[in-house]
């Protein structure tokens, strides 16, 4: 990671931004899903595999999340292309709890930082509630080019703040062997429970719930026979 | 009526200004002033009055808040009061959250989700994710142009327009579609990380995945998973730094 050159840096940071964008902003066209994130990173750094195994995480935590109505969530994809730069090119097993760990800190900033804008926008509308109440398009203009571009560079900051913090972990952060398999299993069973928990609670008491258990038990005997 | 291509672009960044004032009410009427041009010259102060309303507090899930959009733009050129435009919106909010959030955010979704993870466990390759992304994104296109058109061609009645349309049969079919997609995938995904580790490993994921799930539950919501995972990674670390 320490030593990833300049163009796959900003390839990364342009990824990260566009990812950032359309998780709520841009689009939704669902590029910030985790696995989608987490693979094309992957395929940045060379390392598609490392990229799935840490995008399918990522993934599971995402699962857990209903973005209804003014709900608080983690940004996941930042996150992930975060925790992929620090995976690519070791064993998943020895690097997935370390890569994952970050990228969950990075996940809550990110959270953190969708607040501060939702915050920054009412602001910008506040300023110009005149023009508003006015009926002036220009201004709707303005104001909508105006959070495209702060949530641009929330993305773009985000993106830059996990690929250092991804950079400091890969330079400095060294796991023994023990710790750094259990912490892999702690957290893909965190995951786990992330979007069994969620499914369970999306599910209720009706049919879904049926629907549910199905699943799980063609997926285990699916498990089993492969 | 001029612009629907552009107000349906435009509906693609309706969250653009979300905040918690007016939520989406500010980008749903950027995406309404292309759909209003043709009222600036007829009427300039129903345009402008227009303006003022397609920009105040709204919300609802985006993937349906053209029919929102098409019916508020059909009630202004049919001269339709504007407080009465003004109810319809509010109106309009709690059922196409209720039923864009069931059938998108709690269906759809986890429904491909679940289903592009169990491929990918089952050995298909960067295929599916594309697969995931065009799979997806046709759904929303089309719904986005259905609602924009339903909107439009309905107006006050766009009431009547959703509850007979096909959006509340899908409801109540793509909610087991997703219960059954992430059943599927959730063992997958568990034996593709955990079956190289060995069985003992999987015996104790198999006790933190139950704590995962009863924590949010015994210790309230705001327990989230990321918050139990963040717990648990620094139990891990301190245990290994105590017994070092």
């Amino acid at each position: 990671m320490s030593s990833l050159p300049l163009m796959t840096l900003v390839t990364l940071l342009v990824w990260g931004t566009l990812v950032g964008l359309d998780l709520v902003t841009v689009a939704q066209s669902m590029i910030a899903r985790p696995f989608v994130a987490g693979t094309v990173s992957g395929i940045l750094l060379g390392d598609p595999v490392a990229g799935l195994r840490v995008g399918v995480l990522f993934e599971l935590f995402a699962l857990d999340v209903l973005p209804v109505g003014a709900a608080r969530y983690p940004d996941y994809g930042p996150a992930t292309i975060a925790a992929v730069a620090v995976a690519a090119g070791s064993p998943w097993e020895l690097s997935l709890g370390l890569s994952g760990t970050i990228g969950l800190l990075v996940a809550v900033l990110g959270g953190w930082s969708l607040q501060l804008l939702r915050r920054m926008n009412a602001r910008a509308i506040q300023r110009r509630a005149a023009a508003l109440a006015a009926g002036e398009s220009s201004a709707i203009r303005l104001l909508q080019y105006g959070g495209v571009a702060r949530d641009a560079l929330r993305s773009a900051l985000l993106t830059a703040v996990g690929l250092a913090a991804a950079s400091l972990t890969a330079t400095f952060l060294h796991l023994d062997r023990p710790t750094a398999v259990t912490l892999t299993v702690v957290l893909v069973s965190c995951g786990l429970a992330a979007a069994l928990g969620g499914a369970i609670r999306s599910a209720g008491r009706g049919p879904r719930l049926v629907w549910l258990g199905a699943g799980l038990v063609l997926g285990l005997i699916l498990a089993i026979l492969r | 009526m001029t612009g629907v291509l552009h107000a349906l672009l435009r509906l693609f960044t309706v969250q653009g200004t979300w905040n918690y004032e007016r939520m989406l009410g500010v980008s749903l009427g950027y995406a309404a002033e292309p759909l209003l041009e043709d009222l600036k010259a007829a009427d300039p102060s129903r345009h402008s009055e227009a303006i003022v309303r397609s920009a105040e507090f709204f919300n609802c899930n985006p993937n349906l808040a053209g029919l929102a959009l098409g019916a508020t733009v059909r009630a202004e050129y049919d001269a339709v009061p504007g407080a009465q435009i003004a109810r319809l919106r509010t109106a309009l909010c709690s059922p196409l959250g209720a039923l864009g959030d069931q059938l998108f955010w709690a269906g759809l979704l986890p429904a491909l989700v679940g289903a592009a993870l169990a491929a990918l466990m089952l050995g298909g390759g960067w295929w599916v994710v594309v697969g995931f992304l065009v799979l997806y994104n046709t759904v929303r296109i089309w719904t986005a142009a259905w609602a924009l058109r339903t909107g439009l061609d309905s107006g006050m009645d766009v009431g009547a327009a959703i509850s007979g349309s096909w959006l509340p049969r899908a409801v109540a079919r793509v909610g087991p579609a997703a219960g059954f997609a992430v059943g599927v995938a959730v063992p997958l995904v568990a034996a593709w990380y955990l079956a190289p580790l060995g069985v003992g490993v999987s015996a104790g994921a198999l006790v933190l995945v139950t704590l995962g799930i009863a924590a949010p539950r015994w210790l309230g919501p705001r327990f989230t998973a990321v918050r139990f995972a963040l717990v648990a990674v620094m139990a891990t670390l301190l245990f290994h730094l105590a017994t070092r």
